[in-house]
């Protein structure tokens, strides 16, 4: 098979059991791998309405048939699993090195199941596989183990590990690797840490089978040229993805005060020129990436270093908690990455727990003598080290999420609970982007923005209309931008650099042999996220419709200041917008897809009978 | 003298398809943007020199400023 590495590895976490399969043909055939290989898999061994966190959850490792090739980017894996933030389908894509070791190494993917009985590690070294002793490594952080164990196993080896978040069961602890790369959002780290997993090293020395490697290594290079002469190329290399912060605030999209406003009056000082002056250290790539984004960072302030922050960390645990200091957010930033959390989440979460401290809904004892004014950095970074921990009140009531925090402090906090499904929404005020707001509505993870960043097309076309391009522009991201993860590259190349989608399919087809156009590929990927959909339907009692309502705030409380100041959209436009989505989805009314639609995608003898999941 | 405008991505849709443009200093580069039709909302950022500067910036006679497109691809 070629362009896999053509064997899955099964780790029986319970019984200490580790064996190998092939990799099944068919579901390369009809779901290419990565994201599409997870999700097929959670369907199929995933009992219907299990435990997120017990030992019939499974943790899907699984990398795509261009991870670890010379094409553009080709450094991304997925985690899939049963989320225990959202009770629904997660899947969560990360960067860094260990996507192409894995399969050198020998695996597409591994599959990890049961719970082991006392803490441990994977080791991956080509044919010998392992679980080894991890009480010694218990507690550390992330940061912390990874550097220790590539003292101990070797700089070769490259290491996932969780913090002491994913331990304590925080319900959005991520998985990091690479010192600054995470599969970061659902709680990928929290069924780590229940399965009690701390970390897993993985070195390879094997290769990939290519189909027609001269023509493979042709389009490779010519794809790697694109991005290299792209013209956008310096300034998005310079400053990486925080290079919108500025361009979000003049627009009023930049979360500021837990997204009571867009528009952030210190934005200028957590620009991107202004954390590439201060403590931006050197750039940053992944495996195989022609445009790094990472930019590792050193704050004397707080003698820490960092890989970061990124924009979305700068949003949320920055402007979005009413931190002007960018010492100060690579602070809150290294906490996180050490402890092993959700930046996203973590700052969402954080932001909840500051407005009700101001509204006077929390108090100084319930804060645990905290001042959690927006603003407080101190606080802030006191408070993440609490969630980590389940320490005291709060943080054990904030390490359960949003959603379920608000539900147990009620007194309409619920109305600023910034999540959709369970999920905290990533750092882009959403009170006048229709677009941008709909691709939160229906993300299958919940309020994530990398499945579709629509907010342009608000811009390009009108930020409040309410149209049915809108869906469908959407739905065109919600295909492309999801089949990078199946394919495990990044998405980087095409949306900053402009690479032409015209590069993929060839490059597939030189690789595996097997001949599938720019349209087959589309159709692969709307069939995964017709079963994401579906994984939703089985696993959430009552799912439909409701599940797709927006934050509370975007469609009840207008903006305040800057550009969208006193707007908002009206509920029954994000309604509206939800009934053209679902209608050009093939779905009903409700939200679920129709008999029809899985009849067209081929999934109807892999979900069967639809309403007998509901 | 004059500015050299260099525009990316699909910001080319505004100057006539040219990487290339030049115009007279003196205003600001959103002044500028006007001029050409090109909303401020669709550039991401402005750099001259390797650095960023803001659309206030009022570039001389002889610079080179960069726009670059919110998005190169989508």
């Amino acid at each position: 098979m070629y362009g896999y590495a053509g064997r899955v590895l099964r780790v029986d976490l319970t019984r200490g059991i580790i064996t190998r399969e092939p990799t099944p043909e068919a579901v390369v055939r009809d779901y290419l791998g990565a994201r599409g290989m997870g999700a097929y898999l959670l369907w199929t061994e995933v009992p219907k309405r299990t435990d997120p966190l017990g030992p019939g959850n499974k943790l899907f490792l699984s990398t795509g048939p261009l991870s670890g090739t010379l094409f553009p980017g080709a450094g991304k894996m997925d985690f899939t699993t049963k989320s225990p933030l959202t009770g629904g389908y997660a899947g969560a894509s990360m960067g860094g090195m260990l996507a192409a070791e894995l399969k050198y190494a020998g695996y597409d993917a591994v599959i990890l199941e049961g719970i082991s009985p006392r803490p441990v590690y994977l080791y991956i070294d080509d044919e010998r596989v392992e679980l080894r002793p991890a009480d010694a490594y218990w507690g550390q952080g992330s940061l912390t183990l990874e550097k220790r164990l590539k003292d101990e196993l070797g700089e070769d080896f490259q290491i996932a590990t969780i913090g002491p978040a994913g331990e304590k069961l925080v319900k959005y602890a991520c998985i990091s690797h690479d010192f600054g790369r995470q599969a970061g959002r659902g709680g990928v780290g929290t069924v780590m840490g229940a399965k009690k997993l701390k970390a897993i090293a993985v070195r390879g020395s094997g290769g990939i089978p290519i189909a027609d490697t001269a023509e493979f290594v042709r389009l490779a290079r010519e794809a790697y040229r694109a991005c290299k002469e792209a013209e956008g190329l310096e300034a998005w290399t310079r400053y990486g993805t925080m290079m919108v912060t500025s361009w979000c605030n003049e627009n009023a999209a930049l979360p500021t005060r837990n997204f009571q406003s867009g528009t952030f009056e210190q934005g200028a000082s957590i620009y991107a020129s202004v954390h590439r002056k201060t403590i931006v250290v050197t750039d940053k790539a992944c495996f195989g990436c022609p445009s790094p984004c990472g930019k590792y960072s050193h704050s004397k302030k707080h003698n820490i270093y960092v890989e970061g922050p990124e924009y979305e960390t700068n949003g949320m645990l920055g402007s979005d908690l009413g931190l002007g200091d960018i010492e100060d957010i690579a602070k809150a930033n290294q906490l996180c990455d050490e402890l092993g959390l959700d930046s996203i989440s973590t700052g969402g979460t954080i932001a909840w727990a500051m407005e009700c401290y101001e509204k006077g809904i929390l108090n100084r004892e319930q804060s645990g003598g905290l001042d959690l004014r927006f603003g407080n950095a101190e606080a802030v970074f006191d408070l993440i080290d609490r969630v980590a921990h389940r320490d005291g009140w709060l943080g054990n009531l904030l390490a359960e999420g949003v959603k379920r925090a608000a539900s147990a402090v009620g007194q309409d906090s619920e109305k600023w609970a910034v999540h959709v499904k369970g999920m905290e929404q990533s750092a882009y005020d959403t009170h006048s982007a229709t677009s941008m707001l709909l691709a939160y509505m229906t993300a299958d993870v919940g309020a994530h923005h990398n499945r579709a960043w629509a907010i342009t097309y608000d811009l390009a076309v009108g930020r409040d209309r309410v149209t049915p391009e809108k869906a469908a522009k959407v739905i065109e991201l919600q295909h492309i931008r999801p089949l990078m993860d199946t394919l495990g590259c990044c998405r980087l190349q095409w949306v900053e650099l402009g690479m032409p989608l015209s590069c993929y399919a060839p490059a597939l087809q030189a690789l595996t042999g097997v001949q599938r156009s720019w349209e087959d590929l589309l159709h692969i990927s709307e069939r995964i996220w017709n079963l994401t959909r579906m994984v939703w339907v089985r696993e959430v009692e009552g799912f439909g419709r409701a599940w797709d309502s927006p934050a509370t705030r975007f469609v009840r409380e207008p903006a305040v200041g800057g550009v969208t100041d006193g707007k908002l959209t009206p509920p029954l436009a994000a309604q509206q917008m939800l009934d053209y989505y679902y209608e050009q989805r093939g779905w009903d009314a409700n939200g679920i897809p129709t008999s029809e639609t899985l009849q067209r995608l081929g999934l109807s003898d892999l979900v069967g009978d639809r309403s007998a999941w509901r | 003298m004059a500015v050299t405008l260099v525009a990316t991505g699909g910001l080319r849709e505004y100057t006539g398809g040219l990487q290339e443009l030049e115009v007279a200093a003196g205003p600001t580069v959103k002044e500028m943007l006007g001029t050409l039709g090109i909303r401020p909302e669709l550039v991401a950022a402005v750099m001259r020199n390797r650095e960023l500067v803001s659309k206030d910036y009022r570039p001389e006679d002889g610079e080179t400023v960069v726009l670059v497109a919110v998005l190169g691809g989508g």
